[in-house]
């Protein structure tokens, strides 16, 4: 009798979730990022920029599709910094949650994990910060990132430096061992190879390693240059090393973290005349149409809500809210999204065009950037006074290269 | 080449002393107690965000904080024992292996707690020390001596030879090695066998927590720190042997020299590689560790 009573307890509960699953007044957005682990901190970053454009979105109303107004609902997965995670709370999203679409993970090791899932499951993703070109190669049909690849921005930091008097002759170029950094040390060694820097010494080291015995090494040739690849707290050991066996090179160039607060509020005054890359800072003059419109009222937003500066990260997770929100209304489509509407948006993210508050967003349909955002520019920026200043490209730069790098004891 | 031999030795020799410190309470923790603590990288982390937290609120150097972070987590950790000891006495079967589920949770649990309270923020500790190092230039030889490790070197040599000195000299230390023989026997002794323990594990938990602080110095420090250097201590104590505290310095040289020389003079995308080879291989041939002492 009480097993009958179960069964038909159970049933109607199975009829009522299923008879509410079609009329949904809101979109489920799942998002999948690293929240502990290695890459907390990235991780943490790009959850407070796909949270701020949820919040600001929901605080017009919604999207607007049609003229009537949805807003959107956010389900976490935490990767803890593992792609085998990701992949994992990425499926879980998609079949138990029935997320509409998702917002992607910090980092290309576990965005190359969660795209073969998000692609057999067909729903469509934007990652707001994996910069590996390993990630595009492959043409996943359902990953898109609002940030190019650093094969596509790496180069230009090397430019500049090379344009710079005197210019940069040797370099040691460095690199993590995961997908991006190493991509990152690709693209600066190729980069220097290409405007005559020699490269002394050419590393990829285990994440996390000390270098130091590599670089007292190093400090004997006397480079002009040191580049590295390498996530956050990576790069403010590097600078430490430097500074414990006090060499200054000429020029340092570092990727990925430079534009992170912690990089400054971590080193102090040894962070000064760093460089680093980035394809947008809270100055860059940007227009956009949807929820800010421009990169100073996002900045105000976002440091409003979050006590510190936005970095590049931040802001291109809640561009990527945005690209979804304008591709939903081109779209046409409401909650909740089946597999043709989910094509249908699909359609309309490959389509799309537009100017935002973080610049233009318009993804590449073929070649090695396939589905990385091209309407960006790469910026160099350069740590002065405590903030990332734009120092190239010319018609960018807000103010002059500081260089040569100061010798650590006189600053 | 060769004139980098000098300063591979001394920076595998520099790092070591880091390593020996991390290592050296969590041997002395399961030789005595026979607990194997997974949190002993925890214990690592909150000393460095202790230390943190008071250069933050007094804007001075961090080493002068020392002391204070080893007092208060010699009480920490002299609070917790009994805790963990209830978790491996009784009726419950293996305690070996209760005390590594225990010390496991106690893991995440400051993990997790630390994430939250602390945030996700790295940050860095700051010494007059941190800037300083000393060069010599000499014929064809170059050594750059950073003057934070070799005080990281230093206080790894001041550690190890307090412990002697309290192992080998003093009543406590007899009380304690004689409680890692045999424990019932210290006890037909007279020994206080909950005391010992948790002051033992004070020590250690004291020791990791000025450890921390050492690191932030020369490193980054964050909530996630701990698991690395949880590995460490496991890595160096299974090498050294388990429970053989003697052991732990030249497992911890042996491991920084490995690193420092596949960091000069090999392929340094395969450091870690070789150090686990290293390691396998010595296991093979001594599986219990280095000097064949261990458990």
């Amino acid at each position: 009798m009480r097993r009958l009573a179960v069964a038909i307890g159970a049933v109607l509960l199975t009829a009522g979730l299923a008879l509410s699953a079609g009329h949904r007044d809101y979109f489920k957005v799942g998002v999948i990022t690293s929240l502990s682990g290695d890459l907390a901190t990235g991780g943490n970053v790009t959850k407070r920029g796909y949270d701020l454009w949820a919040k600001t979105v929901n605080s017009q109303g919604g999207i607007e599709v049609h003229g009537k107004k949805y807003k959107v609902k956010l389900y976490y997965a935490d990767a803890q910094s593992e792609p085998s995670q990701g992949a994992s709370g990425a499926e879980r999203l998609v079949t138990q949650e029935g997320v509409d679409f998702l917002l992607g993970p910090y980092s290309s090791g576990v965005t190359l994990a969660v795209a073969p899932v998000i692609e057999k499951y067909r729903v469509p993703m934007i990652t707001g910060s994996a910069e590996s070109p390993l990630i595009w190669r492959q043409k996943f049909r359902y990953t898109f990132g609002t940030i190019p690849p650093v094969n596509y921005t790496g180069a230009t930091p090397i430019n500049l430096l090379a344009g710079l008097n005197p210019a940069p002759r040797t370099a040691i170029i460095l690199g993590s061992n995961d997908a991006f950094s190493k991509a990152t040390a690709e693209a600066f060694k190729a980069a220097s190879e290409e405007v005559g820097i020699r490269v002394l010494k050419y590393n990829i080291v285990p994440a996390g390693q000390d270098l130091i015995p590599l670089l007292s090494a190093a400090k004997v040739m006397r480079p002009d240059l040191i580049a590295f690849g390498g996530h956050d707290e990576e790069l403010i050991n590097l600078v430490k090393a430097l500074r414990q066996i006090n060499y200054t090179p000429k020029a340092l160039l570092m990727h990925y973290g430079v534009t992170e607060p912690a990089f400054v509020e971590a080193l102090g005054k040894d962070a000064e005349d760093v460089f680093g890359a980035s394809v947008w800072t809270p100055t860059l003059h940007t227009r956009g149409t949807l929820l800010w419109k421009d990169a100073v009222t996002y900045a105000r937003d976002a440091e409003a809500a979050y006590g510190v500066p936005a970095d590049y990260t931040q802001a291109g997770c809640s561009a990527a809210g945005i690209a979804f929100q304008a591709a939903l209304q081109k779209a046409g489509v409401t909650p909740p999204l089946d597999d043709g509407e989910r094509e249908a948006l699909l359609k309309a993210l490959e389509e799309l065009d537009i100017e935002t508050f973080y610049g233009r967003i318009r993804f590449a349909r073929e070649g090695e950037y396939y589905h990385a955002n091209i309407g960006l520019d790469a910026l160099t920026v350069q740590i002065q006074g405590g903030t990332p200043v734009i120092v190239g490209p010319a018609e960018f730069a807000e103010a002059p290269a500081r260089y040569p790098m100061r010798p650590w004891n006189e600053r | 080449m060769l004139q980098l031999l000098p300063q591979a030795i001394v920076d595998g020799l520099l790092i070591g002393g880091i390593y020996i410190t991390v290592a050296l309470g969590f041997s002395l923790a399961f030789g005595v107690m026979h607990i194997i603590d997974f949190a002993v990288g925890e214990w690592i982390m909150l000393g460095a965000f202790l230390g943190y937290y008071l250069t933050q609120w007094t804007g001075a150097d961090a080493l002068v904080f020392l002391p204070v972070v080893f007092v208060v987590f010699l009480g920490v950790g002299y609070a917790i024992q009994p805790i963990i000891h209830r978790a491996i006495s009784g009726r419950r079967g293996n305690p070996v292996l209760m005390g590594l589920v225990f010390t496991f949770g106690l893991m995440l649990a400051i993990r997790g707690l630390g994430l939250t309270v602390f945030g996700f923020y790295s940050h860095s500790l700051s010494s007059i020390l941190s800037a300083k190092s000393v060069f010599l230039e000499k014929g064809g030889l170059f050594l750059t001596v950073p003057v934070i490790r070799l005080t990281g070197f230093v206080y790894a040599l001041v550690i190890m030879a307090a412990l002697y000195w309290i192992l080998k000299k003093t009543d406590f230390g007899l009380a304690v090695r004689a409680l890692s023989q045999n424990r019932e026997a210290a006890g037909l002794m007279g020994i206080n066998a909950r005391r010992i323990s948790s002051w033992v594990y004070g020590i250690h938990v004291g020791v990791s927590a000025m450890t921390g602080v050492i690191i932030g110095c020369i490193f980054t420090i964050s909530a996630q720190m701990g698991g690395d250097y949880t590995i460490l201590a496991f890595f160096v104590v299974v090498l050294a042997g388990m429970g053989y505290l003697a052991g732990v310095p030249w497992a911890a040289f042996l491991l920084g020299l490995v690193q420092s020389f596949f960091l000069i003079f090999g392929n340094p995308s395969y450091t870690m590689l070789a150090v686990f080879v290293i390691l396998y291989i010595i296991l093979l041939i001594s599986p219990k560790g280095l000097f064949a002492k261990g458990v």
